[in-house]
């Protein structure tokens, strides 16, 4: 008996998965497969409000290299047990480094972390899974090249490769993350290797510049997806801006939140702001300026308004706060920054420069992150409620001032009925919003635990019911959430798995699809 | 003008292949891991000052392993067996701990 894993894969024997554990040890190397309870658990750690159990893994198993991975997934379609790959694993929030179903066997690839080509001229870098943001931005400053990526913001230990699989987003002009990708190297279940674009032709040189390749572009379907382990990546860099002038604009009022967009879509489809601009609510600044919500609140319940007012006023907070950037010359910014006073002063907004925003925490992780300068000013969110239960509520929304009011209004109602405070931004795409809420809970309690899984599942089919879907979700809800989206969708999703994966070996049950 | 200020920012750079020079090991030390990734909560209002506390090594490994609440956990692919003692000894007496 090698193993004494307590929760087996579903259907597959103790005696079979001790063989398993063997022959991947023989793949990899004995002290890159971990299966004791206490080794395994920094992987079970989750913040999602539904029982450890339910995501436990059954091993762990820390490959380097594709051809380690190809054999892995013989040894896995042999025995037919799951493996759900991870990156950096820290997909805090939406699942974390748990798998998506109890049993499944984490396939960790943060041993594979070679940056393998920076090129300064065209602005690409091709990078392996383990890589974290830190890492490239250490290694940019390094080799001295003026280059800039973009980022969440769990940058420092977060990284390109599981960011952009789960269609992350970050804060600079290359924000949409899956957007700014460029060739993919993938293993399938039966071990084959595909490259995408024009990464498919032997000699290409231009894997990292053209997306499409000839006939469909299969980039999409590898991500939030389970059709196969993602072993290398391309992704394009910005050149570093000669002039870089970050600001926020603070409104006093919660229904300003029309006027902002109104004003602010313009600007961005235009692209006089390039960059992906942030519309953060004052109860996502007061926990990472840091304003302890016990000085303001300690009864039963959602915060109310008066507490949220106060805050406001005592740290010179808006109720509505909007980051933004001008990325280009001094004269190009100068000549654009008239527009953004113009739009201020126009719609009762107060601009914050970066020379006023000295001093203050969440200005300045937020300034940080529109450059790609990797930080974790936002874990400050944690603090609010304290207890570390936390997922993401977070639908999409059209850039229109009329429907974010009536999505944030939706939320907060919702929200409140089950004692939990509104903690949310916009994200503002180029015609779209990521309406972002942190459902901030305390883990060690059950009754708040049970209160905010109920929450969530009210949020979800309330919103559903308004034609608003999810943008990305944690795992214990990828079910509910993908029956979100209607049943073509799913019969075509099953089709596809079918054909690649026919043992349904890879991360079963990941956004909702499995066999 | 605006071409010339981009240009100059690039000026003239040879393709960097970095084969075997980026990856693989990580962490030089436990100051190393402090700068690079505890410091950046732990010296920034979001997790609690460790430094002059002699909080127990084996505490502070297992903090690590595990999480707690708002600590993420940190597995051994992220952060070496050696490393993490490295970082929790440096805390634990007091010993150097590069910051910026
Ligand atoms: C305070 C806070 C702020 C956050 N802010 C942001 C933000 O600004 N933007 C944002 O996008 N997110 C944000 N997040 C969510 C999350 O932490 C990040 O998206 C993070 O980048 C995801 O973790 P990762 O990069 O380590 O990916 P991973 O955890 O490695 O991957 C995510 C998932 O993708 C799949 N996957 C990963 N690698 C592969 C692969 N090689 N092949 C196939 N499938 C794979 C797996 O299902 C995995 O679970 C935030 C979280 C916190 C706690
Ligand atoms: C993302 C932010 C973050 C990072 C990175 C982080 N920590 Fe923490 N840490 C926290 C928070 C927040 C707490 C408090 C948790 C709570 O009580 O809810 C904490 C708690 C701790 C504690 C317990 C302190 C006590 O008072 O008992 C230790 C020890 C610790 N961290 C060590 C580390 C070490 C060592 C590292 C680097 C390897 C690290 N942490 C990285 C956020 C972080």
């Amino acid at each position: 008996m090698v193993s004494k894993s307590k929760a087996l894969p579903k259907g597959v024997s103790a005696a079979d998965f001790d063989k398993v554990v063997r022959e991947i040890r023989a793949i990899v190397g004995d002290e890159h497969v971990l299966v004791d309870e206490d080794k395994l658990a920094p992987y079970r750690k989750i913040m999602m409000p539904v029982p450890d159990e339910q995501h436990e893994l059954s091993a762990s198993v820390m490959p380097d290299g594709v051809e380690q991975i190809q054999r892995i997934m013989k040894v896995a379609n042999k025995y037919r047990v799951p493996v759900y790959p991870i990156s950096t694993g820290k997909n805090l929030g939406y699942g974390s480094a748990a798998p998506v179903q109890r049993g499944q066997i984490v396939m960790d690839l943060r041993r594979m972390n070679r940056i393998i080509e920076v090129d300064p001229e065209l602005c690409t870098a091709l990078v392996e899974p383990g890589v974290t943001y830190q890492q490239l931005y250490d290694y940019l400053q390094e080799h001295k090249l003026p280059l800039w990526f973009s980022c969440p913001a769990p940058s420092a230990i977060a990284g390109p490769v599981g960011n952009m699989v789960d269609r992350g987003v970050g804060y600079t002009p290359y924000g949409e993350h899956f957007m700014f990708s460029c060739g993919m190297e993938v293993v399938l279940a039966d071990g084959q290797v595909l490259r995408t674009g024009m990464g498919a032709m032997e000699n290409s040189n231009t894997w990292q510049v053209f997306k499409w390749g000839y006939g469909p572009t299969l980039d999409g379907m590898f991500t939030q997806s389970n059709y196969g382990v993602v072993t290398k990546m391309g992704m394009w860099l910005m050149p570093a801006p000669p002039d870089f002038r970050p600001f926020c604009i603070q409104y006093p009022n919660e229904a300003d939140i029309t006027k902002i967009v109104e004003a602010l879509r313009p600007l961005r489809i235009a692209m006089v702001i390039p960059n992906a601009v942030v519309i953060a609510h004052t109860l996502w600044e007061a926990p990472c300026t840091p304003v302890k919500r016990a000085d303001y609140y300690t009864g039963p319940g959602a915060i109310p308004d008066e507490a949220v007012k106060k805050i406001q006023a005592d740290h010179s907070i808006g109720a509505w706060n909007v980051y933004a950037g001008l990325y280009g010359t001094k004269e190009t910014n100068d000549a654009n920054w008239k527009i953004i006073e113009a739009v201020a002063a126009g719609t009762g907004g107060k601009i914050i420069t970066q020379e006023a925003s000295k001093g203050s925490q969440a200005l300045q992780y937020r300034f940080d992150l529109m450059k790609g300068k990797p930080n974790l000013g936002e874990f400050g969110l944690y603090n609010w409620r304290g207890g570390g239960g936390s997922i993401w509520f977070a639908p999409v929304s059209q850039a229109k001032g009329a429907e974010t009011l009536k999505q944030m209004q939706m939320a907060k109602t919702i929200l409140a009925k089950y004692g939990f405070d509104y903690v949310g931004e916009f994200i503002v795409g180029w015609r779209d919003m990521h309406h972002v809420i942190d459902l901030l809970y305390d883990r060690s309690k059950p009754e708040e635990m049970e209160k905010a899984y109920a929450c969530y599942d009210e949020l979800l089919h309330t919103f559903a019911k308004e034609g608003y879907g999810m943008y990305r979700a944690n795992t214990a809800f990828a079910e509910k959430v993908a029956a979100t989206y209607g049943p073509v969708k799913r019969d075509v999703e099953k089709r596809l798995k079918k054909a690649l994966d026919p043992n349904n070996i890879i991360a079963p049950g990941r956004c909702g699809i499995s066999l | 003008m605006r071409t010339r200020a981009w240009a100059g920012c690039l000026g003239v750079l040879a393709l960097v292949t970095a084969a075997g020079s980026a990856g693989a090991g990580q962490w030089r030390d436990g100051a190393e891991l402090y700068q690079k990734v505890c410091g950046h909560c732990h010296e920034a209002n979001v997790g609690p000052v460790l430094k002059g506390r002699s909080l127990p090594p084996e505490y502070i490994q297992r903090v690590v392993r595990m999480g707690n609440r708002a600590m993420p956990a940190f597995r051994p692919t992220e952060i070496d067996d050696a490393t993490l003692a490295d970082v929790a000894r440096r805390i634990s007496t007091g010993a150097v701990l590069a910051r910026e």
